[in-house]
């Protein structure tokens, strides 16, 4: 008991008014604080871990020339060529940007990410800026923020009040930055300037006044979609971005702009004033218009799909998406089967319930021999509806089901015999490419993006055989037809010791020679080729097929090989699931046929019952992209009517003929799917290849000189989806490359 | 005339399962014993006989027999008091008494019909809809 307290105690039951405060003081509290410093022997808690920015993960090349840097005090050990902008990321400090995008080159003109660093005159901009061993960066000091809120303050000088207005609100990277680290007040009095828009295409609408002059879109079309269309004109603060001579973007990435433009200056044409971002609710999902198997996400509100966005995935798409892809959605909302049909006497179709479309159905398939019962699996189908096709037709008697665009004779014991062996990713590694009949740049744009990225980065070759094509990289044309190939094969071509010296070749072959009659001929000389070159090793199969629907891997994975060859000539019933693109021309007149689909396409033409399905947004499915990647899609947006999804219409189809499938529910048709192919429940893995084709039997087929022909004629309409869409027919109309 | 007849008693908790029965018999009788004045009310007696009245009060007792705990039992009890009360206090008109009484439900007939004797619970559903 001090003094003090005494004191303060005799005072307080003196005075009951507590005016006069007594100051209790403790020794503790009179000494210096650096004695305080000293009484405390605990150290301070170690700061919390860093993880890198989006949960990143930090690739070393070369594990011993990393380097040690120290972001706002913390060390991180980063790799020798990194940028101080990525090294903060690496230390999980997000540093603003505008013009930098990590899929691009360098530009550093919009000064934003400048950031101070120690013994530097001026602040850095660290997007471009190499990270030297044992530099300290420091990004929240008063002259980081200060540069900040000039360069914001510059940037918003010029741009337009268009806030309310403009599509890109809610996501607009100025409007995000600027709240963030920008200043509070502005003061700009003068008069704004405004720029002319220019005529893009049907997809991109640019408004130009928005535009900041960060050069993202002239680098993306320069880079990465390898068209050279725009460019920066003028100086100063009459620059502007365009095309100059008045050209569209006829590119098949263009619409990737949208994505990248940080402000509202390029946006979805389509997409114009529909919605804003936060009313739409975001579904991860995948593409299915071609094989790639692009990662999508479908927003959409209540029940209509407002837009399609890429997602990130590295292996397979990075972050882009073809443009068929993105504007392909408004399909969906245009001829949708909504109710069963069946067509009358008089050829007109009547609407009918269900019982009553299934009964026929299945009335039908009894009176039918088994030998003539035939199922097409359609480019979109989705492997459950694959694997219950596969079984209701077996259980009928019937062994004559396969997916479109496989053709008729196909040979699917070999998985290397259908797949793209070494990955989308795989073929970065690759320094000659050999494209056999393909024409990447409209059967697979994501891959032809691939390929031209490869050939920047380190000047592959590109040997092309098939008709005159306009590839956006450097290509020598080979020839167009098989002769072309057995001269390489041959070694009499100059490009074979191309082949032969290459570290890692790949063989790329289109799936339409799968359509010719002499296929097993062209496959039997690629393989030549293959091993000649020692394109097939251990470490690396370059010899890879490309796809041209998103069905047709998992079709051959689940076994949808028909028995005979000329079943459609003899069919007598004829079961459709969204199968458009078949020739019915051989077809009796008096066979039953079946369609199983989403759209009114040119299946229904032919068909005596029809049965609404689910669309790909409207179901979970399973589907293999052409690299063997097993991925699903999920339900964004409820099914149209009185629509169904394909798997419960054939095991309800099934009951009702009296051969009842053993799976009521979406796992058990998975668990099904899993005795045949049991990689198929191992979503988002790729299942790689384990034999190759040295395993095949000798072939001694002819090949006929037929030049390779173009498989798809038009890009923007494949498949009923985006033949039901205005955009595509906009674009085919306006963009196709001719 | 029936304001007071019927005055909506809060019952007491029932103690146990047995009283709650006794009370919902009761209920049952005092039900049975307002169908004429019911008929007389609304005018039934070209719609409908007294006996399928009868039958249809105790379909709705039946769909609730499962249950076995007490407060609910005297929920429902409460409930169904207060209906009683309003249709005999002529609270209610003649288009409830044929909807929620006479008419009946038109799912439960649809699926006793012969369409759909064999049918699994995967078809039955299939046929209403997509989800389930």
């Amino acid at each position: 008991m001090t003094l003090g307290q005494l004191a303060s105690r005799a005072l307080r039951t003196s005075r009951p008014s507590s005016l006069i405060r007594t100051i209790i003081s403790t020794p503790d509290l009179n000494t210096s604080s650096a004695g305080a410093a000293a009484v405390s022997d605990a150290p301070p808690p170690p700061p919390p871990d860093r993880t890198p920015v989006g949960g990143a993960r930090v690739h070393f090349t070369n594990p011993d020339d990393a380097i040690e840097v120290f972001v706002d005090g913390f060390p991180v050990k980063i790799p020798k060529g990194m940028t101080v902008l990525q090294a903060c990321e690496v230390a999980g400090v997000d540093i603003p940007r505008f013009c930098y995008h990590s899929r691009l080159s360098i530009a550093g003109n919009c000064r934003m990410c400048l950031v101070e660093v120690e013994k530097s005159p001026k602040p850095v901009a660290s997007c471009a800026m190499p990270a030297l061993p044992g530099m300290k960066i420091k990004t929240d000091t008063p002259i980081a923020k200060k540069a900040r809120e000039g360069v914001m303050e510059f940037l918003l000088m010029n741009h337009p009040l268009d806030c309310p207005i403009c599509d890109q609100g809610g996501e607009c990277d100025l409007q995000d930055q600027s709240m963030a680290f920008g200043s509070d007040r502005g003061r700009f009095t003068e008069m704004k300037r405004s720029v002319v828009d220019k005529n893009l295409g049907p997809l991109v609408k640019t408004v130009m006044t928005r535009c900041i002059q960060c050069t993202r879109c002239v680098r993306f079309a320069t880079e990465v979609a390898g068209v050279q269309d725009l460019g920066m004109l003028g100086r100063g603060s009459g620059e502007e971005i365009g095309t100059y001579v008045e050209k569209l973007m006829t590119s098949e990435l263009s619409g990737n702009v949208i994505d990248i433009c940080p402000v509202g200056a390029l946006t979805s044409k389509p997409f114009a004033f529909k919605a804003r971002n936060w009313e739409l609710k975001g579904t991860e999902s995948i593409d299915v218009t071609d094989a790639v198997g692009s990662n999508i996400r479908i927003d959409s509100r209540g029940p209509e799909v407002m837009r399609i966005v890429p997602r990130l995935n590295e292996d397979i798409n990075e972050e882009w998406i073809s443009d068929k892809t993105r504007f392909c959605y408004d399909g969906l909302k245009r001829q949708r089967l909504n109710d069963p049909m069946i067509r009358g006497a008089d050829g007109r179709f009547m609407t009918v319930s269900w019982r009553d479309a299934l009964s026929v159905v299945a009335e039908a398939f009894h009176q039918v021999k088994p030998k003539e019962i035939v199922g097409v699996a359609g480019k979109l189908s989705d492997a459950e509806s694959m694997i219950a096709l596969k079984d209701l037709l077996n259980r009928m008697g019937s062994n004559n089901v396969w997916c479109e665009g496989n053709g008729l004779n196909v040979n699917a014991d070999l998985r290397s015999g259908y797949l793209l062996n070494s990955g989308i990713s795989g073929l970065e590694n690759a320094d000659v490419f050999l494209l056999v009949g393909t024409q990447p740049r409209v059967e697979a744009a994501i891959v032809n993006a691939r390929i031209r990225k490869t050939v920047r980065a380190t000047q592959a070759k590109v040997g092309y055989v098939g008709p005159a094509a306009n590839l956006n990289y450097d290509h020598q044309h080979l020839g167009t037809g098989p002769e072309a190939l057995t001269e390489i094969a041959e070694g009499r071509h100059p490009f074979s010791s191309l082949l032969k010296n290459a570290k890692n070749p790949a063989i790329i072959v289109g799936a339409g020679i799968f359509e010719r009659k002499d296929k097993d001929a062209i496959f039997s000389v690629v393989e030549a080729i293959a091993k000649q070159g020692n394109v097939i090793r251990p470490d690396w199969n370059g010899l890879n097929i490309l796809l041209l629907n998103a069905a047709q891997a998992a079709a051959l994975d689940l076994g949808l090989v028909p028995e005979s060859d000329n079943s459609l000539e003899t069919a007598k019933f004829v079961y459709l699931m969204g199968a458009d693109d078949v020739n019915l021309e051989k077809l009796s007149s008096d066979a039953f046929v079946v369609y199983q689909g989403h759209h009114g396409d040119r299946g229904v033409y032919r068909a005596n019952v029809i049965l609404p399905a689910a669309a790909f947004s409207e179901k979970e499915g399973i589907y293999v992209n052409t690299e063997g990647c097993v991925q699903q899609t999920l339900p964004a947006v409820p099914t149209v009517g009185d629509a169904r999804e394909d798997w419960k219409i054939i095991r309800a189809l099934s009951e009702v003929a009296g051969v009842r499938l053993p799976y009521d529910s979406v796992d058990a048709v998975r668990s099904r799917m899993s005795t045949v192919a049991p990689h198929l429940l191992n979503l988002d893995e790729r299942e790689p290849t384990t034999f190759t084709a040295e395993l095949k039997p000798e072939c001694s087929e002819k090949m006929s000189k037929d030049p390779f022909a173009n498989v798809v004629d038009n890009f923007y309409m494949t498949d009923a989806i985006t033949r039901a869409s205005k955009i595509m027919a906009q674009c085919s109309a306006l963009l196709s490359k001719k | 005339m029936a304001f007071t007849m019927r005055a909506v008693k809060v019952p007491p908790n029932s103690v146990s399962l047995e009283e709650a029965r006794t009370r919902t018999f009761e209920f049952f009788k005092s039900a049975c014993r307002s169908i004429p004045t019911v008929m007389e009310i609304y005018n039934l007696y070209d719609v409908v006989t007294p006996s399928q009245l009868r039958s249809n009060i105790a379909a709705q007792f039946r769909k609730n027999s499962h249950i076995t705990n007490t407060k609910v039992i005297d929920m429902l009890l409460f409930k169904g008091m207060e209906e009683l009360g309003d249709v005999v206090e002529h609270a209610k008109q003649r288009h409830h008494i044929i909807g929620q009484y006479v008419v009946g439900h038109h799912g439960l007939s649809q699926d006793s019909g012969t369409k759909d004797e064999g049918a699994s619970d995967f078809l039955k559903n299939f046929y209403k809809t997509n989800y389930f």
